[in-house]
């Protein structure tokens, strides 16, 4: 039973439990190639609305993936029961999915071992995080909101999970892995402000201050404007940046540039966005979700991507690196976009560097709508604001836009040094707060 | 463990539930689950994965003191029931110490049943390598269209049995099944890519459903639409007619009309995430949601549909009732803890969980749209201007599901009543009570269809939700079309 700080929690399968039940499985297959996967997780999430939880859950999750190889057939099977019978029924269902698989091409066997960097994956203040924790931190942001007469909805959540990697070829990682994350909905009637953090170390979460900016966001919303769709000068706030970005990223696949059905095709090495702006790979970096190996087992790695404005890497997998003679295959577990020259320091004083523009504090239901130009479109929500002369003048109804962030991200007027952004559709980034010209909004809704 | 010779299931089950009863908690009940799901992937002419997952675990719900609390393991053991049902007990007596307002489920009465889906060919008795065959042939076949430079196929199976228990005295046993098949092709021409696809709908049945979708047959077809699709004129922005087929409907129906029928984003469950809904509780019996044409019915007894579970994660009993009715909003997709809370004595039956580790939450139901009595060519007929679309594209609507934007899998223009030429690039744009109203017409029942989603993602931690929804095609009058590519 419990080593992480709960009383009543059980251990998750530690690197020699892991090795054991990876020699358990490689003992027990036939095939010319076998890799092992594990992830054992334990999570937690209390979720409250209009003031009082709603929903509060703690589950452990163990599960265990095999994939055997001859030649170049191949089968994989899963499960979640770690008895030593039903690993190596898993280790037999692999094995007759591989027998009567067709040849595929593209296979690889595993990865030879690999060098890793020890990252800062696992902090232990998350791991000894129980229900009790989360609720401290719900009642202090339902407390807050309760004091000003607004309406709470939310999240609190921490996890540990452990993750392993091993093959027949001797290949063997294994990492400890926290999470904690807070999102804050401040309900003022129709008005809605919103904040949220996503971190290693729940102690990170700076839940008092997101609840007083989704608070403040709120209470600024209880007027609001109707303004026509059109073009606007736009301030993005790290989650919006963070929203349209991310949309970018996942298009970066290699195989989709390589057939022309990207929509970064023949622009590798060509200006795509503002000259100003560099997006990296920072695995390492304390306040980004990185991890230490991927699924493949290969190392993550520190790497440039976009290089002032110039698309210069690509999401490649392992079959068509090889193509490439591609030896080391970059990873994008923890994008960092930070932009070059005067940037300003911090939100509020982009804000007051305009002239008129609106405020965008996050966006929602972002889906690409064109993938050869990578059109996007997706609505503005909780706390859209009109900027007049340098300060907030009013809240407007939200818009849905409808834009690319190859054209947008090329319209740049200023920003901000890069900031911890997190949204319900994203995963983790460092972006900055940006000023961009000439934001298509294409239509208004009704709130 | 379930379906095993030497199950403990039923002990598991009455070890949970001992402690809860002991614990004072008013209510409690306990879901083992083991799912297995097969997914077979085709890309580009080969067979890129083939696996089998055995997912299995155990939830325990608790109410204490008017407050829940769930808690979920993966490890199936003697000592760790107990483990779990304490912690279930403690996190419920922690959310009791923030409730101001205390759950009281509604009503329902004790059932002990067993429901499994009727299958003619069981999808698991297939050969591996008869599935994978299937999917390299559509490929194939895909490719020789001149023009394509990708395509896909793959093939989902699901079976799911599980075991509800509930300190009230109901015992439900299920035995469930789901499977779809699907392919698509893109094409390339003058520095342009897209594509289109072909999907059964996701259903409860047997492999019949492969057999039946006959996908080499629709292959040659779906390529060659593939590249008249890419080389097809872009759309002219502007109002027109349009008629929409089942499978699109399906997408339209689900975000503007099934999440906004869910109760809990009514009442600010979801304000956080998924987000509320525009139709709020005071509208019910008398907002005008669309034309009269418009009858939206949740049935979740239609044998085959994805939510026709014969019981939801309550224990209430599967059940058909009236979204809208004539145009008319009626009524919600509730379950045992918010029906009181609008006056309702009974739940609607949609509480579901995607798995032994999540807790229940209300999901949409198989919302479908009631045939009405126009032929096909009936509805062409009286369209001067118009488009014709069949399948999913990109969607996107506002959290309080007024606003959104539809593109499709492909595209016609229809002049003077009559289907034309495949157009490109269309994106429609609407308000939801607005676009509903402008519904004039419904095909008979002849042209019903069932589409289906198991990917609906709601909650927190998010939870992905199925449900059918059948409909035949509908004609919508004078809607906003805008070109689906930057600059417009």
């Amino acid at each position: 039973m419990s080593t992480i700080g709960h009383k009543t929690w059980p251990k998750l399968t530690s690197p020699d439990e892991f090795r054991f039940l990876a020699e358990l499985v490689l003992k027990h297959s036939t095939g010319d190639h076998t890799l092992v996967s594990l992830h054992d997780q334990q999570s937690g999430t209390t979720r409250f609305a209009n003031n009082q939880i709603v929903q509060n859950v703690d589950t452990r999750r163990g599960s265990l993936s095999v994939t055997v190889a001859f030649g170049r057939r191949h089968g994989t099977a899963g499960t979640t029961d770690f008895t030593a019978g039903a690993v190596q029924e898993t280790v037999t269902k692999a094995t007759q999915i591989a027998h009567l698989s067709p040849d595929d091409p593209e296979y690889l066997p595993p990865v030879e071992p690999q060098p890793y960097l020890t990252l800062p994956t696992m902090r232990a203040e998350t791991a000894a995080t129980g229900p009790a924790r989360r609720l401290e931190y719900t009642n202090e942001a339902i407390g807050q909101c309760r004091m000003e007469n607004l309406g709470a909805a939310g999240i609190v959540s921490s996890s540990i999970a452990t993750v392993g990697v091993a093959a027949s070829t001797g290949l063997f990682a294994h990492e400890e892995r926290t999470d904690a994350r807070f999102s804050l909905t401040a309900q003022a009637g129709e008005a809605t402000g919103w904040g949220a953090a996503a971190h290693r170390s729940i102690d990170h979460l700076r839940v008092q201050e997101r609840t007083l900016t989704a608070i403040d966001k709120a209470k600024r919303g209880l007027e609001v404007r109707e303004l026509p769709p059109g073009r606007y000068s736009v301030i993005l706030e790290p989650a919006a940046v963070a929203g349209l970005w991310s949309s970018l990223l996942w298009t970066l696949d290699a195989k989709s540039y390589e057939k022309g059905t990207s929509a970064f095709s023949g622009k590798l090495g060509q200006s795509i966005v503002d000259k100003r702006l560099t997006l990296r790979n920072l695995p390492a970096h304390e306040d980004l979700l990185g991890i230490g190996f991927t699924t493949d087992g290969l190392p993550t790695v520190a790497s440039d991507w976009i290089t002032e404005g110039m698309l210069t890497q690509l999401a490649y997998d392992r079959f068509t690196a090889k193509g490439r003679g591609i030896d080391k295959i970059p990873t994008l577990d923890a994008p960092c976009l930070s932009g070059r020259g005067s940037s300003l320091p911090t939100l509020q004083e982009l804000i007051k560097s305009a002239e008129r523009a609106i405020l965008v504090t996050n966006f929602w239901y972002i889906r690409t709508v064109n993938p050869t130009d990578l059109t996007l479109t997706g609505m503005t929500r909780d706390g859209t604001f009109l900027v007049e002369k340098g300060a907030i003048v009013s809240a407007v109804k939200n818009f849905r836009f409808h834009e690319s962030p190859l054209r947008v991200f090329n319209r740049i007027a200023a920003f901000t040094k890069p900031a911890e952004a997190i949204t319900s559709e994203t995963g983790k980034l460092l972006v900055p707060a940006m000023m961009l010209h000439d934001f298509h909004f294409s239509s208004v809704t009704r709130f | 463990m379930l379906g095993h010779p030497n199950s403990h299931q039923d002990e598991f089950a009455e070890l949970a539930l001992k402690r809860i009863v002991a614990s004072g908690a008013e209510y409690g009940d306990i879901r083992l689950l083991n799912s297995t799901t097969q997914t077979i992937r085709g890309e580009d002419r080969r067979i890129a994965s083939i696996r089998e997952v055995q997912d299995s675990g155990f939830g325990i719900r608790v109410l204490y003191h008017g407050a829940w609390g769930f808690a979920a393991s993966s490890v199936l053991s003697l000592e760790e029931v107990p483990r779990v049902a304490e912690l279930a007990i403690e996190i419920a007596k922690g959310s009791a110490s923030l409730a101001s307002e205390k759950v009281k489920l509604a009503d329902e009465p004790v059932y002990r049943d067993r429901v499994v889906t009727a299958q003619r060919i069981d999808p698991f008795a297939v050969a591996l390598e008869n599935k994978s065959a299937l999917l390299l042939e559509t490929m194939e076949y895909v490719h020789r269209q001149p023009g394509i430079v990708r395509s896909s196929a793959g093939l989902w199976v699901r079976r799911d049995r599980k075991l509800f228990v509930s300190t009230e005295g109901s015992r439900l046993e299920f035995d469930l099944l789901a499977l779809n098949g699907d392919f698509d092709a893109t094409a390339v021409h003058d520095g342009r890519f897209a594509s289109r696809s072909f999907n059964t709908p996701h259903l409860r049945m047997g492999y019949e459903l492969i057999e039946d979708a006959n996908f080499l047959a629709e292959a040659p077809r779906i390529a060659a639409e593939a590249v008249e699709k890419v080389k097809a004129p872009t759309t002219e922005p502007g109002s027109y007619d349009l008629i929409l087929d089942p499978e699109h409907l399906s997408l339209t129906m689900h975000e503007s009309c099934g999440h906004p029928s869910e109760l809990d984003r009514a009442l600010g469950y979801e304000a956080n995430y998924a987000g509320t809904s525009f139709l709020t509780t005071e509208k019910r019996g008398t907002f005008r949601y669309g034309s009269p044409h418009v009858n939206l019915v949740a049935d979740n007894c239609e044998p085959e549909t994805l939510a026709a579970t014969g019981y939801d994660d309550d224990g209430v009993a599967c059940q058909q009732w009236d979204i809208v009715r004539e145009g008319i909003f009626v009524g919600y997709c509730t379950n045992r803890e918010v029906a009181p809370k609008i006056g309702e004595t009974r739940s609607r039956g949609s509480n579901r969980a995607d798995g032994w580790s999540s807790v229940p939450i209300i999901r949409i139901a198989n919302i479908g749209l009631a045939p009405g009595a126009a032929t096909i060519d009936e509805l062409f007929a009286d369209v001067k201007r118009g488009i014709y679309i069949e399948g999913h594209g990109s969607y996107s609507i506002d959290q309080r599901r007024y606003n959104f934007q539809f593109g499709g899998d492909a595209f016609w223009l229809i002049e003077k009543g009559k289907r034309t030429h495949m157009i490109r690039d269309v994106v429609y744009h609407g308000i939801t009570p607005e676009f509903w109203g402008s519904c004039d017409g419904v095909a008979d029942r002849s042209h019903r269809r069932r589409y289906g989603f198991i990917t609906c993602g709601k909650g927190q931690p998010g939870q992905s939700g199925w449900m059918t929804h059948a409909a035949s095609h509908a004609r919508f009058r004078n809607v906003n079309v805008i070109e689906g590519q930057a600059g417009s």
